[in-house]
């Protein structure tokens, strides 16, 4: 059977950013018989839509640039596809652009290789503008910079937890910062996305914080991704 | 109207999108001054309360009124429930995040006894007074329905008004007088309660004295003057092609626990199980048409989305026209990839070819329940099937593929020996017996079988509403007997705790006495006691004890000239019907289904007769 991809751009904003991965994808796939597209389905006992996304975004985040591929059994002009979409999903998702591409199109995940954040957050004490980027000099500076991830392994017939040690120096390609006013500040952050493994950026403040002594609300802190990059650091969709 | 301020809260909780109130198909309306406001509270969590059809049909009913608003209302999970404490934020409706104590109304359905903690736990989060005395002009209505709401009793006390039956009709014609007393000035809650009093299905519990014998047995329940009904008849609906089912449901973003378009194809059950209470209450049967059913079956697939519909009733197989309703489904909807479900179906007329047929678009496992482990016993409880209906599906069903088979029995039932229960044995080694013997060829490579006992409660308006409930030691014999003898590769054997259904037989023949125990138990921290990782079984009885109530009082054998706390109450089917039950049961005596002989059991010459 001929089948089609639709690729698309949408974000995730305001309610929505409270719906997890799963239920995103579920989300879809009502959407899509609503709007009465001809999704393809899986084989098997307990057929699902064939449908991808780039990667996951955690429970709170908000996002202008995530992707979607789904899988068509009848071609659908892209307009007529999006307008159709737009009308049945729920307020806080939205595409924002939809593209017919081949079948044979490299998958999302394998072509997504970083994504740009800001990062907001409350100081507990307040901070002039030049000693936070000094701050962030140094721990820009730093020749690694260690995390420690707790990994549940399987050994025989019980799990053990094993701590592994990882390096993201590589992987926070930049951090700056975009704004601090009073005790708010707000970081752009562009970190390692895609197969070769995620870095989430709570992570990356995290250790920024504990390695050249930032003080910060816990609570306060908003992730907002801007985008997802190819290889050439580059819209998923150009 | 100021709305609570939750955003900052979702970003700490677990699954925040139990709070946000805009899922698809939900509805949101303007507020003005002549809007009556109703909250359908579900005192569980989200995924279970969004489960529930009952809220579903309320809920898109009252919307449909330009001049009433229904919100949902769940019993906010622990982690919120603290953030909500520590920040000051009441119970709200999650339509308008609006507090509870600007509504008209609060409805809380009572689908389980273990649910009462939270009723107690919700109206406090709302800064609502606990007892229906204690609460104002101000403040809301608070009023049950739902099948525990049968025997209320035990919760009268906090509660205004109990609407007793299928409350399509009744919820409006309660808030038609409350819209009109308000209308015509000098509104009193106390004057509009006793007009309610007057609609059929409406009991209000302060109006009524109850007095006690020495030995704590009711002596008298009398209402407070002569213009207010002695008796309660509950209502049904005559007609359920012409009553009200919505066209859209509301579609969580969360897995719920049913997550499907349920489509009720009957109301009532002619089959008259003993223990069953959904089978005497819920009489007499009335079926919906294929042609209303496939109207509905289409707009509700179409403005929801989803992938799965399920005809829900207490027993699928006995409505009349299943098979044209299933092939129409299949037929219309299996391109879609839409599954069907058929919960509820019997062995006895357990149609394989049907659900072989439905199982080509989605597989699931096979579930049945016989109830009780040998041909005596379940001759007593009136579950008229056989061994061999069970090894002759089974047979069928593993021929054709299915590996996966759940089998569900009662621990506790009367005169259940242990010869009965060891029949559970040999009926699950009966099962595995025909696994093995099915063409290797045929059969799938591996078999589990999953045996599953919940222990008996004895309920109101069933024929062992007199029985005893068996002692907790004895239901721990019963169940480590059962361990011992389904210890057995390929056999897993599940059971409940017997303390949660110890407090479940309490509460589900309980009188009023009980509310100072459920206040204790509540102030000293119980809630969500039908979640095992809550329940907290010690300070139950520690409530018990300071309130000087024997709970074993609510689990004996009652007798049958004692009045019974929930005898005002008259669900149409007749106490001496239920004696007359109780009495065969003792002899093992089968009773037929209404469809075959009609038992007399009452409900015809209450209700508009000939319909069953």
């Amino acid at each position: 059977m001929l089948m089609y991809k639709m690729r698309s751009k949408f974000y995730k904003k305001e309610d929505m950013v409270f719906i997890s991965h799963l239920d995103l994808l579920r989300v879809f796939e009502r959407a899509m018989r609503r709007a009465k597209i001809p999704i393809a389905y899986t084989q098997g006992f307990n057929p699902h839509p064939i449908m991808a996304f780039a990667t996951a975004l955690g429970l709170g985040i908000s996002s202008d640039a995530e992707y979607i591929d789904i899988t068509l059994y009848e071609s659908v002009d892209e307009n007529v596809f999006m307008d159709r979409v737009n009308k049945v999903l729920p307020e806080g998702l939205k595409l924002v652009k939809s593209k017919d591409v081949s079948i044979k199109e490299d998958s999302l995940m394998s072509i997504v290789k970083s994504s740009s954040y800001l990062v907001r957050f409350i100081l507990n004490e307040k901070m002039d503008k030049n000693i936070f980027e000094e701050k962030l000099k140094e721990f820009e500076n730093l020749d690694t910079i260690i995390i420690k991830k707790e990994k549940r392994k399987r050994k025989g017939n019980r799990w053990i937890n094993k701590v592994q040690e990882i390096d993201i120096k590589e992987s926070i390609h930049s951090i700056e910062l975009a704004q601090i006013e009073d005790m708010e500040v707000m970081l752009r952050m562009k970190l390692t996305a895609g197969e070769v493994g995620n870095i989430k950026p709570e992570i990356v403040l995290e250790e920024l914080a504990n390695h050249v002594n930032i003080n910060y609300n816990k609570d306060s802190l908003r992730i907002h991704r801007i985008n997802l990059l190819n290889e050439s650091e580059e819209d998923l969709m150009q | 109207m100021e709305k609570v301020e939750i955003h900052d809260l979702l970003y700490k909780v677990e699954k925040p999108a139990r709070y946000l109130g805009n899922e698809l198909n939900s509805v949101h309306k303007e507020i003005d001054e002549h809007t009556i406001r109703y909250a359908f509270c579900f005192p569980d969590v989200y995924e279970i309360g969004m489960s529930h059809l009952g809220m579903q049909i309320i809920y898109h009913l009252l919307n449909d009124k330009k001049n009433i608003f229904c919100e949902r209302v769940f019993a906010p999970a622990s982690d919120m429930e603290k953030e909500m404490r520590d920040n000051n934020v009441p119970l709200f409706g999650l339509e308008s995040r609006q507090a509870l104590n600007n509504f008209d109304f609060l409805g809380f359905t009572l689908q389980y006894e273990l649910s009462y903690s939270n009723i107690l736990n919700m109206l406090d989060l709302a800064g609502i007074p606990l007892y229906s005395r204690e609460r104002t002009e101000e403040d809301p209505i608070v009023m049950v329905g739902g099948p525990c709401a049968y025997n209320p009793e035990p919760i009268a006390d906090f509660i205004d008004i109990v609407v007793l039956g299928e409350g399509e009709e009744v919820i409006i014609e309660l808030l038609e007088l409350y819209e009109n007393e308000k209308k015509n000035g000098g509104y009193t809650k106390s004057a509009y309660l006793e007009k309610a009093a007057q609609i059929q299905g409406v009991y209000i519990p302060s109006l009524y004295n109850v007095t006690y014998r020495e030995d704590g047995i009711i002596e008298s329940f009398e209402p407070i003057n002569p213009n207010i009904p002695r008796r309660i008849q509950k209502r049904i609906i005559q007609n359920l092609d012409e009553v009200f089912y919505p066209e859209q449901v509301i579609v969580p973003y969360l897995n719920v626990v049913h997550d499907r378009v349920m489509l009720e194809i009957f109301r009532g059950c002619m089959r008259g199980c003993r223990f069953c209470q959904a089978g005497m209450i819920y009489r007499p049967v009335r079926e919906k048409s294929v042609d209303r059913l496939s109207d509905l079956a289409e707009k509700l697939i179409t403005s929801t989305g989803y992938e799965e519909i399920s005809l829900a009733s207490l027993s699928t197989s006995d409505y009349t026209e299943l098979h044209k309703m299933v092939r129409h489904l299949i037929d219309k909807y299996s391109e879609d990839k839409i599954g069907i479900s058929l919960p509820s179906l019997r062995l006895d007329n357990f149609s394989l070819e049907l659900v072989k047929e439905i199982q080509k678009v989605r597989k699931t496992g096979l579930t049945f329940a016989p109830e009780a482990g040998s041909q005596r016993l379940r001759d007593v409880i009136n579950k008229g099937l056989t061994e061999h209906d069970l090894t002759n599906a089974v047979e069928k069903a593993f021929a054709s593929g299915w590996s996966n088979v759940k089998l569900y029995f009662m621990l506790g039932l009367p005169t259940e020996n242990d010869e009965d229960l060891l029949g559970i044995r040999d009926m699950a080694l009966k099962v595995l017996d025909v696994f093995y013997k099915t063409p290797k060829e045929d059969r799938a490579s591996s078999i589990n079988v999953t045996v599953s006992t919940s222990t008996f409660v004895p309920k109101p308006f069933t024929p062992f509403q007199w029985e005893p409930q068996i002692t907790l030691e004895e239901i721990k014999r019963k169940q480590s007997l059962l361990n011992e003898n389904l210890k057995r590769k390929n056999l897993t054997y599940n059971y409940h705790d017997s303390k949660t259904s110890l407090l479940e037989a309490v509460f589900a023949r309980g009188d009023r006495k009980l509310s100072k125990v459920l206040e204790v138990a509540f102030k000293s921290g119980c809630k969500f006691d039908g979640w095992y990782e809550f329940f907290n079984y010690d300070k139950w009885m520690e409530a018990f004890k300071e309130t000087n109530i024997d709970p074993y009082f609510y689990t004996r054998r009652r007798a049958y000239d004692e009045i019974l706390p929930w005898d005002h109450i008259n669900v149409g089917v007749t106490k001496d019907f239920l004696i007359k039950e109780n009495e065969r049961s003792k002899n093992a005596e089968v009773t037929g289904n209404c469809r075959d002989t009609c038992s007399a059991c009452g409900i015809t010459q209450t209700f508009v007769g000939g319909i069953c």
